[in-house]
């Protein structure tokens, strides 16, 4: 009998039924297949004997007790309520400056805490350094105008310090004087091929042509130049007036 | 059978907006939560951080519970353990790798942990008896892999059977009871090597 349950058990089935036999779940010729294996196997006994000690070790830890306000700050968190049993509930005698605190401490209990506490230190002393970084003072406040007028005044003057700013910066004005070099280089380079004839010049000059052809348009054909008037201008009317007296004194 | 239809009765009006049922969720639960965190990290203000992040996870998916699929336990304990692995992950939680041999947290009796262990009164139960002594099994816990860890502390510690442990863990029954086994197994060597040391 031994023999065959040598002989049907092995190391890895034995392993396989380690926990249900630790835990008193094998029964029957399971069982005793399962402990003749041992009787044999040196390396399963030592394995069954370590498990079982490991079992009892951990079944000897005793369970620990949660911290007190647990269920508060879970409830708190969740539905943002007071579960009953932990109400607080003021003693009688207690002045209203005990009853405010003991009605703010446990809406406070979640935020009161040593990690938000060094949190809540850290972003003020960042936003502070950053104030300080910027020119910004909490004092400044006091001078602020916050009237319609005092608000564009204050507007404008940014802007126009920021646009000061701006123009004031080497990058920037460097960047302006290329942008300008580059056009002026550019420039003469495009007008080139047009350089015998400047486009301004032919235009003027066109220009004149069609006043003067207006000019001649205006004048009679047959109305003679005048010795007085200088040629190729328009007479004067002293000079008209002139030429009609002549003219009066001739006939 | 009431227990479990009772619990699935509590979740749904939970689901509703009932206040008091999830109070009532919170009060039953905690305990188990808590010392399930405390025994995977090892730090009991680690562990109060995480079941109330376990609690705040479950309020809002609570909606996605079936009834259907697996207890309200196994769900309550595949949340908590699949945050704690999380945290793990992020290498929050990692593994303890001071010796046995150290002089254990606060008690500077200058005496080592193997020392603590030298008890050659009664059996491993006897010894368990004393708070020191708790803590070093607790401490030699904490030096498993996560995978045996979580499997010895759902088997052992919270009394789960090896089908849920499965659901948990999303694993085969044969992979759980070969984890418990390992993790039992180097649990006791890991103290047993301590006490061979000092005799």
């Amino acid at each position: 009998m031994r023999s065959e349950n040598q002989s049907e058990m092995q190391c890895v089935e034995c392993e396989g039924l380690l926990a249900e036999a630790i835990d008193g779940g094998l029964h029957g010729t399971t069982l005793a297949a399962f402990e003749a294996h041992q009787q044999s196997c040196p390396a399963c006994r030592t394995m069954v004997e370590e498990a079982t000690a490991g079992l009892h070790w951990l079944k000897g830890l005793d369970e620990v007790e949660p911290p007190r306000h647990l269920v508060h700050n879970i409830l708190a968190q969740t539905i943002g309520a007071l579960p009953s049993e932990h109400a607080v509930v003021s003693p009688r005698g207690e002045g209203w400056l005990d009853k405010v605190k003991g009605r703010l401490a446990p809406i406070f209990a979640p935020v009161a805490t040593p990690r938000f506490a060094m949190s809540f230190g850290m972003a003020f002393f960042s936003i502070t350094l950053l104030l300080s970084i910027a020119g910004l003072h909490l004092s400044d406040l006091r001078r602020l105008d916050l009237s319609s007028k005092g608000i564009a005044k204050t507007y404008s003057s940014t802007q126009a310090r920021v646009i000061r700013y701006y123009d004031n910066l080497r990058l920037v004005y460097e960047i302006e004087s290329r942008v300008r070099d580059l056009r002026r280089v550019a420039a003469p380079e495009k007008q080139q091929p047009e350089e015998p004839a400047p486009k301004t010049q032919p235009k003027s000059d066109n220009q004149q042509d069609k006043n003067r052809t207006n000019q001649n348009y205006s004048r009679d054909a047959n109305q003679p130049e005048l010795a007085a008037s200088p040629a190729g201008n328009e007479p004067g009317m002293k000079d008209l007036t002139n030429q009609a007296r002549l003219n009066r004194r001739i006939a | 059978m009431d227990d479990i239809q009772a619990v699935n009765a509590l979740v749904r009006r939970c689901v509703t907006g009932d206040a008091a049922a999830w109070q009532e969720i919170v009060q039953q639960y905690h305990r188990r939560i808590y010392n399930l965190c405390y025994r995977f990290s090892g730090s009991p203000d680690d562990a109060a951080d995480l079941t109330q992040e376990v609690f705040i996870k479950m309020y809002r998916t609570l909606s996605t519970f079936d009834t259907t699929r697996a207890s309200f336990m196994t769900w309550v304990t595949t949340v908590t353990r699949n945050l704690l692995v999380d945290h793990f992950r992020k290498g929050k939680y990692d593994r303890i790798t001071d010796s046995l041999e150290a002089t254990p947290g606060n008690q500077d009796d200058g005496l080592s942990l193997a020392e603590k262990l030298e008890d050659h009164s009664a059996g491993p139960e006897a010894r368990m008896r004393s708070q020191e002594a708790q803590k070093l099994v607790h401490q030699a816990l904490r030096k498993l892999s996560p995978e045996l860890r979580e499997a010895v502390i759902l088997r052992d510690l919270q009394d789960m059977d090896y089908k849920d442990i499965a659901l948990v863990l999303k694993v085969p029954e044969g992979t759980v009871k070969s984890r418990i086994n390992r993790g039992r197994t180097e649990l006791a060597r890991l103290l047993q090597r301590s006490y061979r040391q000092v005799s």
